[in-house]
């Protein structure tokens, strides 16, 4: 269990002011030392060190245009949310321990050491106010994976058991049942039965040999469980030999947000392993963003040579689908805007596929402002909607979004990721905002049309 | 003691005319950049000067700085000047040879005693006091009893200046300049390789007119003449600043007459009269005539580098230091990289 | 030796071997860490032709962000050109390259390189301002940060000084600015004066990585 560390005790014979910070919230996990926490978070941040973070980590400039990149910044003028920043102690671990003037920073004392405080302070810098948007990364002169940088950071934190509460339950979870939202085979197989049921269509579970393995998000499982009939519906359609298989199903990959390397191995070797199972050609992700980074670009590392199969957003997958007319939709006579899903589009590279499937659609689509690679995050990705503390940062943040979307004054508001999803609905309610994101793919799969064989 | 006739009874000798002896007191006052109301005193003082003894002693040296003074193209009375002084010993000029010389230099020195001008050409070997001798003497020795009795030593051309040619590198003499060997008395440089005869008589002049040294430098050197650069006098500097410069001796460039930075002059340090008074009465020099300048009148000139090195050209090592850097940074690096990966090793082992 | 030869010798010669030594330590140091293996399928090659292309286009900032840097890219553009300028096309700095390359090229009139150099200068200032003022820079910068400023700023003012004279010796400006370039190649290699060599691995590196996913670089 985590504890709750709140630095700033009350002092009730204190006189009252008019204004009180909040308490903060340094959250650990374990019950080791300061010291011990100190060397697994430098031995873990260490190991993340090859030549290509190393040349990262030597190149930085101190140039401060991340800040203007990253929405936490942008929103709040905290200096302390600038992307390098949120990576410091792993910067300075470097130059300390792997850098090539390690010897004499060490030496010299050039950079001080990693200090307990450092680390506590540093668990809000690398999860509350970071989703590994990569904006920064796009911006940055030197051309510095900053997001990048955060993932790997958060293995040193990890190990360090400093992380937040709420994500490492999760992440727990996950790895524990398999799901972070505690979602069995068996509660699979039970909401599949009734997705089939209420949407008439077939939905094929556990089949023996299969060319395309279909995964989904707990997220989706559990809050927008037509995600499943709809994926259904299209991989119908389009004619695939495809399952979902019990063994095998979960996309999300919590061990990759909360830093945990083995954990997220586990996740993504259970997918791999199912397909492997049944022979498939290709794996088909759901609409999750860090589901496809985690298979589509480190899976095969995790795997630890290249996959078997191929891999595909669903997003990319509609494309394909609909633009060799393996499935085809019927137009829709509304205006729609897109919110890009950072680790498919940015980080993904698959920014297109979903402008095809919108295309296909025959819908008056009103890019927003940035839309396309360049788009501002949800404020949820990386874990942060899981972490309440994050909350009132998280809304401050959306408000960029807010704008982006009111400003195409589009009818409608379509994404691919159910975690957008779900960030966007919690500050959708919290701000009583009248646009509702809705899922491409069930847009796609409610409009489908039928084939004229 | 003999007397000897002053400056003006020589001139009159000579029928020099009063105008023209006149004509050349005023161009000495405006080379000195005094003002015309010294014309008068400069006239006085030369006029009645007793011509001072001056002894000319000649060491390593090409004779050059001697070709240069008497170059004067017409019987000018800077030529002139010189039956105006008592120029009791002197190699080259001089009818006497051998016992007979050294005998009129003692006679000078002793009749004179304290207030004869030594005038030194030529650098002073020291690595072996037989590498220049005159009548069994040696240069050193010739110079330490020279002016032991004189009233001021000046010191003519680069090599007595400051070592010159002889005192270039490797310097097998052990070369040394008048300067590092004479600390008790004044000691003026009158640098160049040859000087300015102009530069060199003007300096006399002073010393005749005052009996006073001009104002030097920091290298010795009379500011008058030595106190601006040839760069900064120089009527082809609107080229330099322009970025126009001749590339080869023959290219267009050259022919326009454009800056001869390219091909190694040292105007922009060599501190000389030659941008102003020049060379042969006011006809030209070196760069006017398409020469770049070889910073003749700077200390060890000859070492700079290359007279048609340009300026700005480092003076470096040899390659191979350099590549040994190289391989240093890389034995460096493997070993920097390999602590990193060990550390690396290390601390995954531990967890 | 005087202060001249010194400069133009020994100080240039040992600033040299250091700023090679430096460099190729650094470069290597790093270069020979262990290499991330990529197993994943791509979707481009990835290869150099990718990494030049990122190296060229990272020097323009994309649209969304222009606005909010637009202030700070100037100045430093600024900068870096009149920087160039004064560095690669003043005629007596060519001439110091031939040296040693072996060959030159054509440069500017000394003029506009004058008017370069206080560019430069006024924009390191300006710069400099920011870097004191602005809170996002305030809190990232450190010692190395200033410490690079000083060190490039140094050269740049003693050279712009040498024309200027002040009534100082020429050849005495002349073997301070040497020094003083001299100074600034010893410590390049070693802060984050060394972008100027490891600008083109992490651009490179992010070009190969993102070009290889299809992705935006």
């Amino acid at each position: 269990m985590t504890t709750v560390d709140g630095r700033h005790e009350i002092d009730r014979e204190a006189e009252r002011l008019a204004y009180k910070p909040p308490e903060v919230r340094h959250d650990k996990q374990g019950d080791m030392g300061s010291e011990e926490r100190i060397n697994k978070a430098m031995h873990h941040f260490v190991k993340n060190f090859n030549s290509q973070t190393a040349s990262y980590l030597d190149g930085c400039l101190h140039c401060g245009m991340c800040a203007d990149a990253c929405h936490f910044h942008v929103r709040t003028d905290d200096p302390r949310y600038t992307p390098i920043w949120k990576i410091e102690l792993f910067k300075r671990t470097y130059k300390r321990q792997v850098g090539p003037f390690a010897f004499f920073y060490r030496l010299f004392g050039l950079k001080r050491q990693v200090t307990i405080e450092d680390l506590e302070e540093w668990q809000h810098l690398l999860y509350d106010s970071c989703t590994v948007c990569g904006r920064c990364s796009l911006v940055c002169p030197m051309g510095i994976d900053i997001a990048g940088l955060v993932s790997m950071a958060r293995h040193g934190m990890f190990k360090a058991g400093l992380i937040p509460h709420e994500l490492h339950e999760v992440a727990k979870r996950a790895a524990e049942t398999g799901s972070p939202l505690g979602i069995t085979p068996d509660k699979f197989e039970d909401r599949l039965e009734w997705m089939a049921d209420e949407h008439d269509v077939e939905i094929p579970l556990n089949v023996e040999q299969a060319d395309v393995l279909a995964v989904m998000s707990s997220i989706e499982i559990q809050k927008y469980p037509e995600s499943m009939a709809a994926t259904a519906k299209i991989l119908n359609a389009a004619g695939e030999s495809w399952t979902f298989r019990t063994d095998g199903f979960e996309a999300t990959n919590f061990g990759m947000l909360s830093g945990n390397p083995e954990w997220q191995k586990e996740a993504t070797m259970k997918l791999i392993d199912a397909a492997i199972k049944i022979g498939a050609k290709l794996v088909v992700l759901p609409e999750c963003g860090h589901a496809y980074m985690a298979m589509r670009w480190m899976g095969a590392n995790m795997y630890g040579k290249p996959l078997p199969f191929k891999v595909m957003h669903i997003s990319e997958y509609m494309a394909d689908a609909l633009n060799t007319g393996k499935i085809k939709v019927k137009k829709l006579d509304k205006s729609l805007t897109y919110h890009d899903p950072c680790q498919v589009s940015r980080r993904g590279g698959a920014t297109q596929a979903a402008r095809d499937v919108i295309k296909h659609l025959g819908v008056d689509f009103r890019e927003m402002e940035f839309g396309g690679d360049y788009n501002w995050c949800c404020g949820g990705g990386g874990g942060v909607v899981t972490i309440t503390r994050a909350d009132p940062l998280r809304h401050r943040v959306f408000k960029l979004k807010m704008d982006q979307v009111e400003a195409t004054e589009a009818d409608e508001l379509v994404s691919s990721c159910a975690n957008c999803r779900q960030s966007f609905d919690d500050s959708q309610q919290h701000f009583g905002w009248d646009y509702t994101m809705g899922s491409l793919m069930e847009m796609v799969a409610e409009n489908l049309e039928e084939r004229k064989s | 003691m003999k007397r000897t006739p002053t400056v003006g009874e020589v001139l009159q000798a000579k029928g020099v005319s009063r105008r023209g002896f006149l004509k050349y007191c005023a161009t000495t006052a405006s080379i000195l950049a005094l003002p015309p109301s010294m014309i008068p005193r400069i006239a006085e003082a030369i006029e009645n000067a007793r011509r001072p003894s001056v002894i000319w002693l000649s060491f390593q040296e090409c004779t050059g700085c001697t070709e240069s003074l008497t170059r004067s193209a017409s019987p000018t009375v800077e030529g002139l000047i010189f039956d105006a002084i008592s120029l009791d010993y002197h190699h080259t000029l001089q009818a006497a040879a051998g016992d007979q010389a050294e005998a009129a230099r003692h006679a000078a020195m002793e009749e004179n005693d304290g207030g004869y001008l030594v005038l030194v050409d030529g650098s002073i070997p020291l690595g072996n006091p037989g590498f220049s001798t005159i009548a069994g003497i040696s240069n050193v020795d010739m110079l330490k009893e020279t002016v032991a009795g004189a009233a001021a030593v000046v010191s003519i051309g680069s090599c007595a200046a400051f070592g010159g040619i002889p005192g270039a590198d490797p310097n097998p003499t052990g070369a040394v300049s008048v300067g590092e060997l004479v600390t008790d008395k004044p000691v003026i440089n009158v640098p160049g390789c040859p000087p300015i005869p102009m530069v060199m008589t003007a300096v006399l002049t002073q010393f005749l007119t005052f009996g006073t040294l001009p104002e030097l430098d920091k290298l010795g050197r009379p500011l008058a003449f030595y106190g601006k650069t040839i760069h900064d006098r120089c009527y082809r500097r609107p080229f330099y600043e322009q970025g126009k410069f001749a590339e080869s001796f023959d290219d267009k460039g050259a022919k326009a007459g454009w800056c001869l930075f390219k091909l190694g002059c040292k105007g922009p340090m060599t501190y000389n009269a030659c941008a102003t008074t020049k060379w042969n009465s006011g006809t030209s020099f070196p760069i006017e005539s398409g020469h770049p300048c070889l910073g003749c009148s700077e200390p060890g000139f000859w070492d700079l580098g290359g007279f048609y090195e340009p300026l700005s050209t480092g003076n470096f090592d040899s390659g191979e230091k350099l590549a040994g850097a190289a391989v240093a940074g890389v034995a460096l690096g493997v070993a920097a990289a390999a602590a990193g990966r060990r550390r690396q090793a290390k601390f995954t082992k531990e967890g | 030796m005087d202060l001249l030869e010194f400069a133009r010798g020994p100080a240039l010669q040992v600033a040299a071997y250091i700023l090679v030594a430096g460099t190729i330590w650094r470069l290597v140091g790093i270069i020979l860490l262990k290499e991330k293996p990529e197993f994943s399928e791509p979707r481009a090659r990835g290869g150099l032709g990718a990494a030049l292309k990122v190296i060229y286009t990272r020097s323009f900032t994309a649209d969304p962000f222009k606005p909010a840097t637009l202030y700070p890219k100037i100045l430093a553009y600024v900068m870096h050109i009149g920087l160039f300028m004064v560095v690669f096309l003043f005629v007596p700095h060519i001439m110091f390259f031939e040296g040693f390359l072996g060959f030159d090229w054509p440069g500017l009139p000394n003029s506009i390189i004058f008017f370069g150099g206080v560019a430069a200068i006024v924009s390191g200032f300006a710069l400099l301002v920011r870097r004191l003022t602005h809170p996002v820079l305030r809190l990232i910068s450190n010692f190395d940060d200033y410490f690079s400023w000083f060190i490039t700023m140094l050269p740049l003012a003693t050279g712009l000084l040498i024309p200027v004279r002040l009534g100082v010796r020429y050849e005495t400006l002349l073997a301070i600015h040497i020094i003083t370039v001299a100074a600034l190649l010893i410590w390049l290699p070693f802060g984050k004066l060394g972008h100027t060599f490891l600008v083109f691995v992490t651009r490179g590196t992010t070009g190969m990585v993102f070009e290889r996913r299809g992705a935006k670089t």
